[in-house]
C-alpha cells in the first residue's frame, strides 16, 4: 500500500511540477486565464502519456499572434485531441510506445488531412531504416502542399517499397513544388514522381517484404562478404 | 479572417504587396466580370475578351508594386485591360486578321420576347461595331453599353470630352452607313 | 455614303435633348436614331468560371519564379562570405528548388554565429543555416517568427536585399522540424507562398521546413 502512496506521490508530484513549468514558461506571454486553462490541458495531456511540449508552443505561437483567449484554448485543447489521435493511430500501426516526435508527426499529419487509418498505415510501413517520424513528417508536407491524402500515402509507401533512401523521401516535398511551379497540379506532381520512383503499385507485390525483415524465398546474404 | 468580400481593395492590394499573394484572388475574383463585356466588344469576340482580361489580370498582379493609389485598383487595372485590346486590335491588323465579326457569342442569344427584325439589327450593329475605329469602338461602347457619362469616359481614358463627342458623332454617321439596310 | 445625321439628333442620341425637343422634320430621323442605338445588346457577360483559377495558377508561378530569381542574386555573392567566416564547414549538397527557406551550410558547435540574431541553444552540436525570402514590395519592415524562435516578432527581423522589394535573412536553426511565419509591419502574419502550409488552429496558416544534418533537400 504504501509503495503505491508512494508511486501516486511521486506521479502527482511530477505533474505539478510539470505544469509549473508550463506555467513559467507561458507566463507574460499570454492572459492568466490562457496560462490556467493551457496548464490544465497539458496536465491531462501529460497523465495520458501524451507530449506536452506541442501544446506549450501553440499557446505561445497564440499568444504572439494576439488571438483571442477563447480561440487559443481552443486551439490548444483541439491539438491536444489531436495528439491524443495520432497516439492511438501510431500505436494501432505497431508502435506501442512511440517517441514524442513521432506522435507529433502523427498529430502534423492528421492537421494536414490525413485520416488515422492513414497514419497507421504510414507507420505501419516506416520499419528501420525508415524512421517514422520522417515518414510521417513529409507526408504531413506533402499533405499540407496539396498532394491528395491518399495519394500521399501511396507515394509513401511505393518510394519505400522500391528502397528509396530516406534522403530521397526528404526530397519529395521540394520536387512536388518544383512540379507545380512548372505548372502541374500537386497531384499530377505525385503522380510523376510516383511513377519515376519506380516503386510498386498499391497493393504489394507478392513477396515484398519491408527492408529489414527476411524474405524467406530470398536467400539471406552472406555476412562474410567483404 | 472574414469573407473575401469584405475587405477593401486597397486592403487586399496591401496585403498582396506584403507577400500574401493568395489574396490576390479575393481581386480577381472581384473584378474579372465587371470589363468582361468592354473587352468582349472591343476585341468582337468573347474569346479574345477572356484572354484579354485574364492577361491583364496577370499584369496587374506582376506592376502591382506601381499602383500608386490602390484604393483606385479598379481604374489602374481598366487601364491596363484597355491596353491589352489595343494592342491585341494592333497585333491583328499587322497580322492581316480583321476582328471576328461574326461571334454570335457576344450577341445575346435570340430573345424569346425579340422579333427577328430586332434580332437581326442587334447582330447588324455587332457587326458594324467592327468596322470603326478602335477610338470610336470604344467610346460607343462605353456610353452606350457600359451607360457612362461622357466625363467619367474622359476620366477613364485621359482623352478630353470635346474630342471623345468628336469621336462619337464620326461613330454615329458611320453606324448609320453600315446600318442602313436595317432601319 | 448616304447622309451622316443631323447634328441635333446627335445631341439626343448623346441624352443632351428628348424626342420632342427635336423639330418636327426631324423627328423621324431621330426616331430612327434612337432605334439603331437601342438595338445594341447590354446584356452582361460572363467569363469563364475557370478564369479565376487559371489567373491565379500564373500568378503564383510569376511570385514563385520571383522569389527565386531574387534568391539565386543575394544567395551567390554572400555564401562565400559565410563560408570563409565559419569553421569547420560542410557545404551540404542541394538546395531546396523554388523554396523560400534554403539549406546552406553545416556547421558543428557554432560558438560564434555570424547571423545575430540566431537562436541556437549554446553548445547545439548541429544547426543547420537556413535562408528566408519574403517578395514584400509594399512592407516597411519583416520579421520572421516561428517554432525555433518561441514566435517572438523581434528575434529575427528580415532586411531588405537591394531595392527589388524582396526581403531576406539567415537564422541557423537546430535540426527538426519547425513552423514558421513572416511578420509584416509588425501586425500582419504572411506564410511563406513558397513553402507548404498547414493550418495554425488560429484561422491563418504556418509554413513549415524540416531541417536535417544529411545534407538532403529539405522544405
Amino acid at each position: 500500500m504504501r509503495s503505491f502512496l508512494t508511486l501516486a506521490f511521486a506521479l502527482s508530484t511530477a505533474l505539478r511540477l510539470a505544469a509549473q513549468d508550463v506555467g513559467a514558461r507561458l507566463d507574460g506571454r499570454v492572459p492568466p486565464e490562457v496560462q490556467r486553462a493551457v496548464q490544465d490541458i497539458a496536465a491531462g495531456a501529460a497523465a495520458h502519456g501524451l507530449p506536452t511540449e506541442p501544446l506549450v508552443q501553440k499557446a505561445i505561437e497564440g499568444g504572439a499572434k494576439r488571438v483571442p483567449a477563447e480561440r487559443l484554448i481552443a486551439a490548444v485543447r483541439a491539438l491536444a485531441g489531436r495528439l491524443a489521435d495520432a497516439t492511438d493511430a501510431v500505436r494501432a500501426g505497431g508502435l506501442t510506445s512511440p517517441a514524442a516526435e513521432v506522435v507529433e508527426g502523427g498529430a502534423d499529419g492528421l492537421s494536414a488531412g490525413l485520416t488515422p487509418g492513414q497514419v497507421s498505415d504510414l507507420v505501419r510501413v516506416s520499419r528501420a531504416p525508415y524512421d517514422p517520424a520522417l515518414v510521417l513528417r513529409v507526408a504531413a508536407t506533402l499533405a499540407a502542399l496539396g498532394v491528395p491524402a491518399t495519394q500521399t500515402v501511396q507515394l509513401m509507401e511505393g518510394m519505400i517499397s522500391a528502397g528509396r533512401t530516406p534522403g530521397d523521401l526528404l526530397a519529395l516535398p521540394g520536387d512536388v513544388q518544383a512540379g507545380v511551379v512548372g505548372g502541374a497540379t500537386p497531384a499530377q506532381a505525385a503522380a510523376g514522381l510516383a511513377r519515376a520512383a519506380g516503386g510498386s503499385p498499391p497493393g504489394r507485390t507478392p513477396g515484398w517484404v519491408p527492408p529489414g525483415q527476411t524474405n524467406p524465398h530470398k536467400p539471406s546474404p552472406n555476412p562474410h562478404k567483404p | 479572417m472574414g469573407v473575401a468580400g469584405d475587405a477593401t481593395d486597397s486592403e487586399v492590394v496591401r496585403a498582396v504587396l506584403g507577400g500574401e499573394v493568395e489574396r490576390y484572388a479575393v481581386l480577381v475574383h472581384r473584378y474579372r466580370d465587371r470589363y468582361a463585356r468592354y473587352a468582349a466588344r472591343m476585341l468582337g469576340s468573347l474569346d479574345a475578351g477572356e484572354d484579354a482580361v485574364q492577361d491583364a489580370l496577370v499584369r496587374a498582379f506582376d506592376r502591382l508594386a506601381d499602383c500608386r493609389e490602390p484604393d483606385k485598383f479598379a481604374g489602374w487595372l481598366f487601364l491596363i485591360l484597355r491596353n491589352r485590346c489595343y494592342a491585341e486590335r494592333r497585333r491583328r491588323q499587322r497580322e492581316g486578321r480583321p476582328l471576328d465579326e461574326r461571334d454570335d457569342a457576344v450577341a445575346a442569344a435570340d430573345r424569346p420576347d425579340g422579333t427577328f427584325e430586332q434580332t437581326e439589327r442587334m447582330r447588324a450593329l455587332e457587326r458594324s461595331l467592327t468596322h470603326l475605329t478602335p477610338e470610336q469602338r470604344e467610346v460607343f461602347v462605353l456610353k452606350h453599353i457600359e451607360g457612362l457619362a461622357y466625363d467619367e469616359i474622359a476620366g477613364r481614358t485621359g482623352a478630353t470630352v470635346a474630342s471623345l463627342k468628336m469621336r462619337m458623332h464620326r461613330a454615329y454617321d458611320r453606324l448609320r452607313d453600315l446600318m442602313k439596310e436595317h432601319l | 455614303m448616304s447622309l451622316g445625321y443631323h447634328p441635333l439628333v446627335k445631341q439626343l442620341l448623346d441624352g443632351e435633348l428628348s424626342l420632342a425637343e427635336l423639330p418636327l422634320e426631324l423627328r423621324a430621323e431621330g426616331a430612327e436614331a434612337l432605334r439603331l442605338v437601342g438595338s445594341v445588346d447590354r446584356t452582361p457577360v460572363v467569363l469563364s468560371p475557370a478564369l479565376d483559377d487559371r489567373v491565379m495558377a500564373v500568378v503564383r508561378r510569376h511570385a514563385a519564379s520571383r522569389t527565386r530569381r531574387a534568391w539565386h542574386w543575394v544567395t551567390a555573392p554572400r555564401d562565400v562570405e559565410l563560408r570563409l567566416r565559419l569553421r569547420p564547414v560542410v557545404w551540404a549538397a542541394a538546395l531546396a528548388i523554388a523554396a523560400g527557406v534554403a539549406l546552406l551550410l553545416l556547421a558543428r558547435a557554432p560558438a560564434v554565429t555570424p547571423v545575430p540574431a540566431a537562436p541556437v541553444a549554446s553548445g547545439a552540436r548541429d544547426s543547420v543555416f537556413v535562408r528566408f525570402v519574403l517578395y514584400a514590395p509594399g512592407a516597411r519592415h519583416v520579421a520572421l517568427a516561428g517554432t525555433f524562435n518561441q514566435w517572438d516578432l523581434n528575434a529575427a527581423p528580415l532586411a531588405r536585399a537591394g531595392s527589388s522589394g524582396v526581403w531576406t535573412t539567415t537564422l541557423a536553426l537546430p535540426v527538426g522540424q519547425h513552423q514558421y511565419a513572416f511578420v509584416v509591419d509588425g501586425e500582419r502574419w504572411v506564410a511563406d507562398p513558397a513553402a507548404p502550409a498547414i493550418d495554425d488552429g488560429f484561422g491563418r496558416r504556418n509554413s513549415m521546413v524540416a531541417v536535417t544534418i544529411r545534407g538532403a533537400r529539405t522544405l
